[in-house]
């Protein structure tokens, strides 16, 4: 359904052949209305892949993607990286040569996923202007600016978005030991007037089934 | 050839009269005074030439309660030896310190009250943003090691700041690093620009008046060169070749790299680690392993050629094994150690300490038991120890010194002995091989590092003794060598009987513990010694010298050793210097700066004899490492003069009146009508920008970045966020260290939370430094496995948990002033006031969470809660007073799994006594 030259392989070769005005005909016909999402997206749905538009056909990164298998599908983004999050690739020597098809692809995806991540390749010896442009974009977008320096560091972003989907947030919290006291400790003194000795003393008076109400007082967890 | 010292001058000028007055007014000091106070301007000294001396005479003439004059640059240590130094001249109103031990409350009145204030940058800036200094009170600002003032450095934002609101008061710079303006474009141009300053002054030493002045007052000199031995010679020479292949590869792998500053030459000099790095760094990533190796044979080789010269034999040899060892345990293949050259290298260290008997060997069959021969090699190991030659030359101007100090009545008694060696470990073993002589030292050192090798080592004592008496008997006839050694023992005896002079005790400390264990050894040794001497109790004298890195050696006359680097205090040798006022120098290391500050101590006490003893061995790298440190400060003030000969400076480069630009800030600020900047009818032209900024940030030089850019910036203290550009953005800058380090230690997931919970747009801001490569992960480093430890899984996973968290990638802190212009362009400003206050109890975003953050923040600690539970816990029960009374069938029935309702019902209702004894049983 998609016209040849918007596969990644052929841009390099479109890029000449194509007028610059003809941005717009990137825009797969299969998602042409904004309002609605396509059905294609099948939003919620679950894979165990990485699902990748055809567009991407020829994209060495896919290379790099070994860790999670992938497929193609029919999606308006260039990746589906799990039920709430895709992610569009952009290569800045194609950027540079091609400034507006970023702004189309964006606007077609509007604002679909939770987590929409904006995966650019620096592959250019200049970057920052076009850089700076992006993240101003990406604020306006709400897209996640990832900066990748190879194709497979850009690959390992895909796998790791993938894999790490489902993943807890511990691996970036504090860690704390995992014995009774800590645990108490630590608990006790996110609540903000009570500091570590505090807390030990409370302990030593109370127990934790009277120290729990006492300490947060605050009551419904509402606002 | 050294400096200005050309052999041994012939008489002193004895028939001046002598000054007892210590800090002297030298002639061409004077008219460097005189020129900086009458205009403003940058002096260039040499080094050496006392560029603090003339920054103390401005600093005593400012130190007054009518004049503010703040100074900047200055480390701790160098102010607190101008306050002694003003203190001993009898100054009242002593200079102050303004650091963050003072409240800002109290701030305004310390520069009410005026005098001399050495301040913090960060402080400064702060309190010049804020008014809280009276900007028009001050006298005028002195800017110390002035070559450090680029753009965006915070002491050029002090000055602008200074600049715009003070039109009348001075800046008066100051450095001694003439070489530092030899790099970049226009380097003296720029830092001038940023200094305000329309005058140069340059004083080399080469200047028609300190030269003049200098030869006036010169010190007797005397150069002795030491010869290398045979085996350092051929040591030097592969280390040589070795280092001349590698930079010959290093070319070859990056042909980029400037061919220039990487020759042999410049390769035996001391900054030149610096100088590849800098090279070297803003393209480390894409380097291959082999230069990185290279770079790393580079580094190994610079600290061999410094280790032969300036250690013995022993430890130059333990440092070469040890090479080899790491080789063959790692197996790092660096090429250069299967060089013919490192064989020889290998071969003459070996030679310098022991040799092996041929005829042994070759006595016992080439195919017997090679453990055998081993064992049989390790016990006919006959000990060379070789001595430094410079060792043997040292102690005979120790005796030259001697004799003379013997019959000094005519100059009242003998003269003081400074000795200066580089760092502290050539002075503690200096110290060791006066006191207990060369073969003592290197047989200690020995039996340290490669065993007690009885056998082979009484076998050496005893070789001595019988050259000792061979010697004896026939001294004249033997080789030079023998004679040294004689004269050596004979001397060593002599020592003997000092001993009750000698200190045993090392005063100062040890900042290596290679030393202290050395120091160790040495007691053990002297003790010993103690016993077999009668047991004469050492006499502890401690002097109440300003220096605590020297090491006294005898009481009378006072000899003391002293380094000439790695001092905590910059200035403990030019201290001691005043206080010991030694009538012989002898330089064991030569340095540049301690030689120029020679001659200024000799040119303010007139009249009173000096002597300098230079120790260098002729020919080698020692000696090149000298010169060319003295070509290069030459070069570089030629380089300067013909700058400033040619430099167009703009009237209005002091910024006294309104017609300096780099005083006016961009656009929006200034009264233009028409900005031509900004196109597309802006209704708010007239709103004076402000970006929010955490006061912790002003270590970071963003801040005056964006202040440069026209934009206000207000300075407060932040709970959440570095930076508010709007009312919605709150960014939190991370440099690429901060940010591994907070992914790793949890900061970063905090602070994003609060961000997130307070602010419509978290931005996490990547700060690239300018000077590294641009790049998250170096090539290569990736695993083929998805690792949590890596910095861009950590990063993944953080943004998969803040989907509403922006990132920006910056690559230099411009880049980001830039940004944050243009993010603001179009958009309200913030509010201090809401920002401050802005805490873990204010409200939230509404959009951010529907629940209380504390609570919830509670709830997510305990065990058997986790972020997907969570939510169905804090739905299904209205409060934690609730949750306690609950009981574990409901907890089950509402969590939906077993093991985290027993969790949780365990943690609420376990008993404070109950739960110390678990602590405790596990433990």
């Amino acid at each position: 359904a998609l016209p040849g030259a918007t596969s990644y392989a052929e841009y390099g070769a479109a890029s000449e052949v194509l007028p610059p005005g003809t941005e717009a005909s990137t825009v797969p016909p299969a998602a042409s209305g904004d309002s609605d999402p396509s059905p294609t997206l099948k939003l919620g749905a679950k894979s165990n892949c990485i699902i990748v538009s055809a567009r991407q056909r020829g994209n060495p990164i896919l290379k790099f993607v070994r860790n999670v298998p992938w497929e193609f599908g029919e999606i308006v983004p260039d990746y589906v990286l799990g039920q709430s999050t895709c992610a569009l690739f952009l290569s800045l020597r194609y950027h540079n040569l091609n400034p507006n098809y970023i702004h189309a692809r964006l606007q077609l995806l509007g604002k679909t996923y939770a987590v929409q991540v904006l995966l650019v390749q620096v592959d250019v010896k200049d970057p920052h202007q076009a850089l700076k442009e992006l993240a101003k974009m990406c604020i306006l977008a709400d897209c996640t600016l990832i900066l990748a320096w190879s194709p497979e560091e850009a690959g390992r972003y895909l796998e790791t978005y993938k894999a790490y989907e489902q993943k807890p947030a511990d691996l970036l919290k504090e860690k704390v030991d995992q014995d009774f006291l800590s645990i108490v400790t630590d608990c006790l003194t996110s609540v903000k007037s009570v500091n570590k000795t505090d807390a030990l003393s409370l302990l030593s008076t109370f127990g934790v089934s009277h120290l729990l109400p006492i300490s947060v007082q605050t009551g419904p967890y509402h606002c | 050839m050294l400096c200005s010292f050309l052999g041994r001058a012939s008489a002193t000028a004895a028939s001046l009269p002598a000054q007892p007055v210590m800090a002297a007014v030298l002639e061409h000091e004077n008219q460097v005074f005189l020129d900086l106070f009458h205009q403003d301007g940058l002096v260039i000294c040499a080094r050496g030439l006392g560029i603090d001396r003339i920054l103390l005479r401005f600093l005593r003439l400012y130190c007054e309660p009518a004049s503010l004059v703040l100074v900047l640059n200055t480390s701790p240590a160098e102010e607190e030896y101008f306050i002694d130094q003003l203190r001993s001249d009898g100054v009242v109103h002593l200079p102050r310190r303004v650091t963050n031990e003072i409240t800002s409350n109290c701030r305004y009145e310390v520069y009410t009250q005026g005098g001399v204030l050495f301040a913090t940058s960060r402080i400064l800036v702060v309190d010049f943003l804020t008014d809280r200094i009276p900007s028009d009170l001050i006298t005028g600002i002195l800017v110390y090691k002035a070559h450090r003032i680029i753009e965006s450095c915070q002491e050029a934002f002090i000055l602008r700041l200074f600049r715009q609101k003070n039109k009348k008061g001075f800046i008066k710079a100051f450095t001694d690093n003439a070489i530092a303006f030899n790099t970049g474009f226009c380097h003296v141009e720029r830092v001038m620009r940023n200094l305000f300053v329309r005058k140069l002054y340059l004083w080399p030493r080469f200047h028609i008046a300190v030269n003049s002045f200098l030869e006036k007052h010169k010190p007797e000199v005397v150069e002795i060169h030491v010869s290398m031995t045979p085996a350092m010679l051929t040591i030097q020479t592969s280390i040589l070749d070795i280092l001349n292949v590698c930079l010959r590869e290093l070319k070859r792998f990056n042909p980029a790299l400037e061919v220039e500053d990487l020759s042999l030459e410049n390769a035996i000099g001391k900054p030149f680690d610096k100088t590849i790095r800098h090279y070297l760094d803003p393209l480390w990533h894409q380097l291959g392993a082999k230069t990185k190796s290279l770079v790393q044979d580079l580094k190994i080789l610079r600290t061999l050629l410094q280790y032969l010269t300036q250690y013995d034999c022993v430890t130059f040899l333990n440092l070469v094994e040890s090479l080899r060892a790491t080789e063959k345990a790692f197996g790092q293949n660096s090429g250069w150690l299967f060089l013919d050259s490192s064989t020889s290298m290998f071969v003459n260290a070996r030679a310098r300490v022991y040799r092996i008997p041929d005829d042994k060997i070759s006595k016992k069959s080439k195919v017997s038991e090679k453990m055998d021969m081993k064992e049989g090699k390790e016990l006919k190991r006959e000990l060379v120890l070789e001595s430094n030659p410079k060792w043997e030359a040292l102690r005979e101007v120790l005796k030259e010194i001697e004799s003379e100090n013997n019959n000094s009545e005519h100059l009242g008694g003998p003269g003081q002995v400074l000795i200066c060696a580089s760092d502290d470990r050539t002075c503690a073993q200096l110290r060791e091989y006066i006191i207990a002589g060369a073969e003592a030292l290197l047989m200690r050192l020995y039996n340290k590092t490669f065993g007690k090798d009885e056998r082979a080592a009484e076998a050496w004592i005893k070789d001595r003794k019988a050259v000792k008496s061979k010697g004896n008997a026939k001294s004249d006839t033997g080789p030079q060598a023998k004679k040294a050694k004689v004269e050596a023992s004979s001397k060593q005896n002599k020592i003997m009987k000092k001993q009750d002079l000698t200190l045993t005790q090392m005063m100062g400390k040890t900042e290596e513990e290679d030393i202290a264990e050395e120091m160790e050894g040495y007691k053990e040794l002297s003790s010993s010694e103690e016993i077999n001497t009668e047991e004469t109790k050492p006499e502890d004298f401690h002097l109440n010298l300003a220096s605590d890195a020297y090491y006294g050696i005898f009481k009378n006359p006072l000899t003391i050793i002293h380094p000439l680097q790695g001092c905590s205090d910059p200035y403990a040798l030019t201290r001691l210097l005043h206080e010991v006022e030694p009538r012989y120098v002898v330089m064991y290391d030569a340095e540049l700066t301690f030689v120029r500050q020679l001659e200024i101590y000799k040119a303010s006490r007139p009249g009173k004899p000096l002597r300098v003893y230079f120790l260098i061995y002729g020919g080698s790298t020692e000696e090149q490492r000298y010169l060319t440190v003295l070509r290069k400060e030459k070069e570089a003030f030629e380089k300067l003069i013909r700058e400033k000969a040619s430099m167009v400076i703009p009237e209005e480069r002091e910024g006294r009146d309104e017609t300096n630009l780099d005083l006016v800030r961009d656009s929006t600020s200034a009264t233009v009508s028409t900005d031509t900047r900004k196109a597309g009818g802006q209704d708010q032209k007239s709103v004076q920008q402000t970006i929010i900024v955490d006061m912790r940030e002003f270590r970071s030089e963003l801040p005056s970045l964006i202040h440069r850019r026209g934009i206000d910036i207000e300075p407060v203290t932040l709970e959440v966020g570095d930076y508010i550009l709007t009312p919605d953005i709150c960014i939190e800058r991370k440099s690429i260290s901060d940010l591994i380090g907070s992914l790793n230690n949890g900061r970063l997931y905090s602070q994003c939370i609060s961000m997130s919970r307070y602010y419509k747009r978290p931005i996490l801001l990547i700060e690239f430094d300018p000077s590294k490569s641009f790049s998250l992960t170096s090539r290569g480093s990736l695993h083929q496995e998805i690792s949590s430890n890596d910095i861009t899984s950590k990063l993944t996973l953080l943004t998969l948990h803040f989907p509403r968290l922006r990132i920006l990638w910056c690559p230099s802190p411009h880049a980001t002033a830039e940004l944050f212009e243009e993010l603001k362009q179009n958009r309200p400003q913030p509010d201090a006031a809401i920002a401050m206050a802005i805490t873990a109890d204010s409200e939230i975003v509404p959009e951010s969470d529907k629940y209380n953050p504390g609570p919830q923040d509670f709830l997510l600690k305990i065990p058997g809660v986790n972020a997907k539970n969570c939510r169905v816990l804090m739905n299904h029960v209205k409060s934690i007073s609730e949750l306690v009374t609950l009981s574990q069938e409901k907890l089950l029935e509402i969590l939906g799994n077993a093991v985290s309702a027993k969790q949780l019902y365990d943690f609420i209702h376990i008993s404070y006594a109950e739960a110390i004894s678990k602590a405790k049983t596990k433990r």
